[in-house]
């Protein structure tokens, strides 16, 4: 082949080349996609039946997105209420930036993955989306007003971070790892639970009180007080969304199932979303310090705020936390806020005779980070060393709180610190033998240091 | 003659081949073996790589072809009957690799699901390629090691704090039986070291060739092993779900939630290299062919392999599974007997008679 063909050749190829990185040119209408921000999904009134919420983000011109929930009620499974979304409204549904699944509580209650096998299954969702269980509703913490601008999954994610693993205060759950536990041996694993406290209302007094509320509760579709072009989006029964409106829509229903246009409510929400990012007296706030445990796939136990930390200090990738503790000083009772670094942690199994013993090995350094009385100048000057005392409350405190852990795990098989996994791996031999009631039969032992930075 | 350096084969065992065994194949090993894939992949790795070194052995033994050894031992007539049937074989195990890579391709790297011809492109490339010989692999070699180099090792890095190695514990625990089959099944990603087969003759065998060839077959067996390990440290208990597998064990890195999928760009890097790995055995059928029509114009066998690859490829869409199947599960004695078997006996064609060599052939 001479030259010129051969770099006629060379050419066609760098152009086909291009054609295949980029899928011919094809390009996503967004107008056409809806990009689903969150998915929450609830047990239906009716028996083993769904409602699926779902979060649109909808991008504007400037580049901040607004949010649309649309449920879709009575669903038998989730795919079917995807589709539907897509029958509905014309939209495309994509996954692809899907960042969090919502459980409802009462979902738990059967086996979870009766509807999340659904996202394993698919292709279109990646496992790395983060997986909490709400402690009502999961339409209703998708409804909520997020602090942080339009997107309630945003906020939501932020409260379930890694940053926030790392300090402790939430046991953050992807779907892969808590897949990995539920087809593991001990079929086992954790979620954090999502709340949202309703600022606004401990504020006013009165959840129905203007419409301070109404961007939490669903709302019926209605015009915007403010806004006619804008609806909100929500197919379940009539709720205020301010006094007047919603007389006037009991009056003068709108035609149902428009398209996923806005999020915002009331007037409240609309002035945060103009706020932008500011957390405007009648944002919901979300809160993630609980842990729900789960053994076969249903709801099992729940780890208390102190349990939560304790579990994230001695189990996950928290190395960073705050924690209190009280001590009596002088006679009097004083509680110290210490901050914490775990410098290491280990749990090791070992199998003597005819019984296992789980030995936590945790390293600390701590230093306070605030007491709740006046101390000397000398003492804040030298607020990093910590009094040996506070060091000994602090060991023994958590040494307290992790049995806690340890006492609800056995009594509900939920094994969070794989323990039948460790026996399984490292004594494989034994495994037959002592893996029957292991969790009640495990014995416990702590090596708690606690030091104070010198 | 079509020459190829031995650099550029070393390049080929250590950054090119791995790469074919790092989308559906660690998902299908896990199917059979569990845990213990590192194990079947283990035993995949010192089959192919005693062919290997039996083949090396001949290349130390004789300059002449394959074409030559088996002319000497079964005359012309016998010997283009062998290249044909070779020729077939490599459009044969060329099929699932390229269905692979066009469900890797557009599954991870495309938002929405593409027609089936956006894969056509390929063929395009893989048509140029044939035209070139042995000597374009080559080529491709010596660019796919730096950018395989830094691309693995990135993925390498960015997913090995994520796995979690004590969930290949405990060793041998799905029994021997299944550890086999995993090795059975998994032939058709093995039959690698027949490229060396056909590279006799094309290279200048020197002192210390087979050792730095074993060397680098060794370096990209290794590359897998630890990508096998790392991926099952991620997944354990659900690693069968995860097709696409390069793609899927970087992603849980923290960067990514600030700077996006950053290792996408490492992804793209590594399909650019899968692409040309793919195409060698299609380089390799139309080498056979051309054999068999006495070294005829490479332009109208790459036409009709590739143009046949793409009816293949578009008519079996909707059926990968069914074609993984078949290929693991029914067509393993195939590969067994043309990955390893006739290597094997390539061992006893006759090497000294004197065969009309071309002139180039000892430069």
């Amino acid at each position: 082949m001479n030259k010129y063909w051969t770099r006629i050749f060379i050419a066609i190829a760098i152009f086909l080349l291009l054609l295949f990185f980029s899928n011919d040119f094809g390009l996503i209408d967004i107008q056409k996609t809806a990009v689903i921000a969150a998915i929450g999904i609830d047990s239906a009134e009716q028996e083993n039946l769904l409602d699926v919420t779902i979060q649109i983000a909808v991008p504007d011109q400037g580049g901040n997105g607004k949010a649309s929930n649309l449920t879709i009620r009575n669903a038998k499974s989730v795919n079917e209420a995807i589709t539907e979304l897509n029958r509905k409204t014309g939209w495309y549904p994509s996954l692809v930036h899907c960042k969090i699944l919502l459980l409802g509580k009462k979902i738990t209650e059967n086996n979870v993955f009766d509807v999340l096998n659904f996202f394993l299954r698919s292709e279109f969702i990646d496992d790395s989306c983060l997986i909490a269980v709400c402690e009502t509703r999961a339409e209703d913490a998708l409804h909520a007003t997020s602090p942080i601008g339009e997107l309630t999954a945003l906020a939501i994610t932020k409260v379930l971070s890694s940053e926030a693993q790392k300090t402790g205060a939430v046991s953050v759950m992807n779907l892969r790892d808590f897949a990995k536990g539920y087809y593991a041996a001990n079929t086992s694993s954790y979620l954090p639970i999502v709340s949202v406290k309703q600022e606004a209302q401990s504020e006013s007094g009165s959840p129905n009180n203007g419409s301070s509320q109404s961007a939490f509760l669903p709302c019926s579709i209605g015009l915007n007080p403010n806004n006619a072009d804008t609806y909100s989006l929500v197919d379940s029964e009539p709720v205020p969304c301010g006094n007047f409106w919603s007389f006037w829509n009991k009056l003068f229903p709108l035609k149902r199932n428009p398209l996923p246009i806005c999020a915002p409510c009331s007037q409240q929400a609309d002035a945060a979303s103009q706020k932008g990012s500011q957390n405007t007296p009648n944002s919901d706030i979300f809160e993630a310090s609980k842990t729900m445990l789960f053994y076969q796939g249903k709801q099992a136990a729940i780890l208390e705020t102190d349990e939560t930390l304790a579990f994230n200090l001695a189990d996950t990738s928290t190395d960073y936390a705050y924690g209190m503790v009280d001590v009596i000083q002088d006679g009097k009772p004083v509680t110290y806020c210490l901050k914490m670094k775990i410098s290491k942690k280990e749990q090791k199994l070992k199998v003597s005779g005819n019984s296992a013993i789980l030995n936590f090995h945790i390293r600390a350094n701590a230093q306070v980070a605030d007491s709740d009385s006046a101390q000397g100048v000398i003492d804040i000057a030298q607020t990093a060393r910590v009094p040996e005392h506070v060091l000994h409350a602090a060991e023994e405190k958590f040494k307290k709180e992790l049995d806690a852990v340890m006492q609800k795990c056995a009594d509900c098989n939920s094994d969070i610190f794989g323990i039948i996994l460790k026996l399984y791996r490292f004594y494989p031999s034994r495994f037959n033998d002592l893996q029957e009631n292991l969790l009640q039969n495990v014995k416990t032992s702590y090596d708690i240091q606690f030091d104070t930075l010198r | 003659m079509d020459k190829i350096k031995l650099r550029q084969i070393c390049f080929i065992f250590a950054v090119m081949i791995p790469l074919t065994k790092t989308i559906v194949y660690p998902a299908t090993l896990v199917y059979q073996t569990r845990n213990d894939l590192i194990l079947a992949a283990l035993g995949n790795f010192l089959i192919e790589g005693i062919v290997l070194g039996l083949i090396l052995f001949l290349a130390s033994r004789t300059t002449c072809t394959f074409f030559d050894l088996l002319q000497n031992t079964f005359g012309k007539i016998g010997a283009k009957i062998v290249y044909a049937i070779f020729a077939l074989f490599f459009a044969l195990s060329a099929v699932l690799p390229m269905m692979e890579q066009k469900n890797f391709v557009i599954q991870e790297l495309y938002e929405n699901v593409p027609s089936v011809i956006s894969f056509a492109p390929f063929f395009g490339l893989c048509f140029f390629a044939c035209t070139k010989g042995f000597k374009s692999i080559g080529r491709v070699a010596d660019i796919s090691m730096p950018i395989f180099a830094f691309s693995f090792t990135a993925i390498l890095l960015l997913a090995i704090p994520h796995a979690d190695f004590t969930a290949l514990l405990p060793f041998g625990a799905t029994g021997a039986q299944n550890i086999f089959n995993g090795c059975l099944h998994s032939f058709n990603w093995y039959t690698d070291c027949l490229y060396m087969l056909f590279f006799l003759g094309h290279f200048q065998y020197e002192k210390g060739a087979a050792g730095k060839i074993i060397g680098s077959y060794t370096i990209g067996a290794l590359a897998v092993l630890l990508f096998l390990a790392i991926f099952y440290g991620i997944y354990s208990d659900i690693a069968v779900l995860q097709h696409n597998t390069i793609a899927q064990i970087p992603k849980y890195t923290t960067a990514n939630t600030s700077l996006g999928r950053i290792d996408l760009l490492f992804i793209f890097a590594l399909t650019l290299v899968m692409i040309f790995t793919y195409c060698i055995p299609v380089q390799m059928c139309v080498h056979c062919i051309r054999k068999v029509f006495d070294d005829c114009s490479p332009i109208l066998p790459s036409a009709i392999i590739n143009l046949l690859l793409l009816v293949l490829t578009i008519f079996f869409n909707y059926s990968f599974v069914e074609i993984q199947s078949l290929y693991t599960q029914k067509l393993w004695i195939l590969f067994a007997v043309f990955g390893y078997g006739i290597p094997l006996l390539s061992l006893l064609l006759r090497r000294n008679k004197n065969t009309p060599q071309t002139e180039d052939k000892h430069e």
